[in-house]
């Protein structure tokens, strides 16, 4: 019988699905303006010190801060009935508060969303694991930057991290939950053996493999020489022909070719920060609502009228598009605590009248 | 219908992207790592292209195995006798 946490437990969420699927391929394979996901970062605090964190957690920021839960919950309503159908719970590390956790659960109700946590796996033992399937959790996605332990550790900024990730990662897929295994690239590592040491060995384990392309933001702020370019992206194209579980949030899960984008996700998976900002995405700082203040409604439809997140673009604004960072992500300061406004930066030109404005819910 | 369970067993191997042999009718939803919530809904997609059909909701839930898909389809007036 399949587990709490199996989609086969969540009609809600199948209903969802199915209607992103049917939207997705009556669109040309592009995303559009149809809803997604909610990545929210519970809280900021973390037990590890990443080089390339894009929430200033080692830095401490707003380490102590998090949604009230009548907030989260309130969302977690509006984000169902607008269609979201995935909620990332993320950090920081997730897992330092576990009580926070599972109160944040029962406030989202995850028997209606493709639930999954991003952590570091550091306390992700067997119980721990048998208890987030027990919870309605579908996925748990662990990153690994190296199946060297000493490389993995040093760029974690803690002795026993590779250890307890990869063992973390066993014990999601024993109990019944995706494992997804992350890797970050960049310009730096796309051709580097060690990458596709990773992706033999997620392959190897049945896991899911999820790209995340390095960007130039939180302790790698100004730093565009990380980002991928043509040929690091061609690499990747090939690299997702040879491992078919290979997955990036702006591809298209359900193709079969495994060839085809479906565009850059910004609004469609909304970033909510522990004060209750919201960013176009986890990447893109810059802010377009506040969640304390305003319905989800109101931001989503915010959001899509500005042109840049509405518009179809085949590459990710913050990770590919060097244009497009130079221009609105490079401010002095910039991080997901202290975003550009919208009204800010983008002129009037750039936003859409809200009478041509069509979101699909 | 032969042809129609040699379609219906096609799917799955085109969904999950394994050998046709390594299909059997025993075969149920996350018994093996590629038939996850992706894998379902993709078989899902494959198998509601290849007999032309739209499935409810409920079935895809109820769409637990090999076996029960069959029984599913039977619904959709795919006869597999």
């Amino acid at each position: 019988m399949p587990i709490h946490s199996s989609l086969l437990k969540k009609p809600r969420l199948v209903k969802k699905l199915r209607s992103f699927y049917k939207y997705v391929n009556e669109n040309d394979g592009q995303v559009g303006t149809k809803t997604r996901g909610i990545d929210l970062n519970l809280n900021n605090a973390c037990n590890l010190r990443c080089k390339y964190c894009f929430t200033n957690s080692p830095k401490g920021e707003r380490v102590k801060d998090r949604l009230p839960l009548d907030v989260l919950a309130r969302v977690a309503d509006e984000a169902d009935e607008l269609g979201y159908f995935e909620f990332d719970l993320q950090g920081g590390e997730l897992l330092l508060r576990p009580d926070i956790l599972f109160e944040s659960l029962e406030a989202i109700k995850p028997e209606r969303f493709y639930l999954y946590l991003t952590t570091n796996g550091f306390h992700l033992d067997e119980k721990m694991a048998k208890k987030l399937a027990d919870a309605h959790v579908s996925r748990v996605s662990v990153s690994i930057d190296s199946m060297d332990e000493a490389t993995h550790d040093r760029i974690r900024g803690r002795k026993e991290s590779w250890r307890k990730a990869i063992e973390a990662l066993k014990h999601v897929q024993e109990a019944g939950m995706d494992p997804y295994l992350n890797i970050t690239v960049g310009h730096y590592n796309a051709f580097d053996p060690a990458f596709e040491e990773l992706l033999k060995y997620s392959k190897d384990q049945k896991y899911k493999t999820l790209i995340n392309v390095a960007v130039p933001a939180g302790m790698w702020s100004m730093m565009s020489e990380i980002m991928l370019d043509d040929k690091d992206r061609e690499h990747l194209y090939n690299l997702r022909k040879e491992y078919k579980n290979l997955i990036r949030n702006i591809w298209n899960p359900f193709d079969k070719t495994h060839e085809k984008s479906i565009g850059c996700t910004t609004v469609n998976r909304l970033y909510i920060t522990p004060i209750g900002d919201v960013l176009a995405c986890p990447y893109v700082h810059i802010k377009i609502g506040n969640v304390i203040e305003q319905s989800l409604r109101e931001i989503v439809e915010y959001g899509f009228s500005i042109k840049h997140f509405n518009e179809h673009s085949p590459i990710c604004l913050a990770g590919e598009n060097k244009e497009f960072v130079k221009k609105y992500l490079s401010n002095s300061g910039q991080s997901i605590f202290k975003p550009a406004l919208a009204k800010d930066i983008f002129p009037e030109a750039d936003f859409i009248d809200k009478s041509n404005l069509k979101i699909h819910y | 219908m032969k042809q129609n369970e040699e379609n219906y067993k096609n799917c799955f191997s085109e969904a999950f992207e394994i050998e046709i042999e390594k299909i059997s009718s025993d075969l149920e939803y996350n018994a093996i790592p590629e038939w996850d919530s992706i894998g379902h809904m993709t078989l899902i997609s494959a198998l509601e292209e290849k007999f032309d059909i739209s499935f409810e909701t409920d079935d895809i839930i109820d769409f637990s195995s090999y076996k029960k898909g069959i029984e599913i389809l039977q619904k959709y007036s795919i006869n597999f006798s």
